[in-house]
């Protein structure tokens, strides 16, 4: 399990990088995560929303009600402009991370 | 029949019991009361709690277990308050402030005016009587009315630049002035009309 600052962090990127595979509203948003981490992400599934609101304030995403094939209605959100901009930035500050901790440990192993 | 569970008459009465839409009625109204949540976002918990329901039940989970497990998994209202307000601040708490504020400064600015009353009648009259002694040290006392609403300038700076998640309640500022001024219009009043009586 990641610790709870780390899935603070991941949370926006996550977001928008589920978000490029299409729209979606926010618990198929949680359960896709769940799936891509293997149960490794859990988010207290509330405070995706104000997260997701927090997004939308920023234009990165916008949201729509509709109605879905359930009959119910449900508030869609999709990728802005702002949003792929701003998911190109978390991309290169994430891989510099990744990668910088793999050549440490790279090192770390091959001395050990 | 030797077998049955004792309670399993009342566990059959609390299955048929359950009702859906009051219990979800309920939590979706605890939401609503609290302060930073707002009808659209009670409407999209409603919506999530109804599709993770879904999925629960798909499971295996009665529509009773389902509901207390989705809502486990939303978190409690004590928790997700402080991430809504800090997405849902209006600026009318801090304008209201401001409004508090500037007739609170009015107010000790009128007070202030009420203590040169019986200056300007002295002045005025040259057989106008001398300043009792409590008069005479409340105006001494008088530039120092200028503090209080300094005072509640330098709160509503800080209020507006907290970092918490929660600002303070405009109805909180707006009791401390109406206090204050009370507090200060008494000695004050008392002080003019003396000179009146004496």
């Amino acid at each position: 399990m990641l610790t709870k600052e780390l899935v603070a962090a991941s949370t926006v990127p996550l977001v928008l990088s589920v978000l490029t595979e299409g729209e979606n509203y926010g618990y198929a948003l949680i359960q896709r995560v769940r799936e891509l981490s293997g149960g490794k992400i859990e988010w207290t599934e509330g405070m995706l929303y104000p997260v997701l609101h927090w997004m939308e304030k920023e234009d990165l995403i916008e949201s729509e009600w509709r109605e879905a094939e359930t009959g119910r209605k449900r508030k869609y959100y999709r990728l802005r402009k702002e949003g792929r901009k701003a998911l190109k930035e978390e991309k290169e500050q994430w891989l510099t991370v990744h990668e910088t901790l793999a050549t440490l440990w790279k090192t770390s192993l091959s001395l050990t | 029949m030797v077998n049955r569970p004792r309670n399993s008459g009342n566990f059959m009465e609390n299955v048929s019991q359950f009702d859906l839409n009051a219990s979800l009625g309920l939590w979706l109204e605890r939401l609503a009361q609290a302060p930073h949540f707002r009808n659209e976002n009670v409407a999209e918990m409603e919506s999530h709690v109804r599709d993770s329901m879904t999925k629960l039940q798909s499971q295996g989970l009665s529509e009773e277990e389902s509901f207390l497990v989705a809502i486990r998994r939303v978190g409690t209202v004590g928790k997700l308050e402080p991430e809504f307000a800090k997405v849902n601040r209006s600026p009318w708490n801090m304008i209201i402030h401001g409004v508090i504020l500037a007739f609170f400064s009015v107010g000790c600015w009128i007070l202030w005016a009420l203590l040169q009353v019986p200056w300007m009648l002295i002045r005025m009259l040259s057989d106008a009587p001398p300043l009792p002694a409590f008069t005479r040290l409340l105006m001494g006392c008088s530039p120092f009315l200028v503090v209080p609403p300094l005072l509640a300038l330098v709160y509503c700076l800080y209020a507006l630049n907290k970092k918490s998640d929660v600002r303070p309640s405009w109805r909180r500022f707006l009791a401390a002035t109406v206090g204050a001024i009370l507090l200060l219009a008494f000695p004050i009043i008392v002080a003019v009309l003396l000179y009146f009586v004496e």
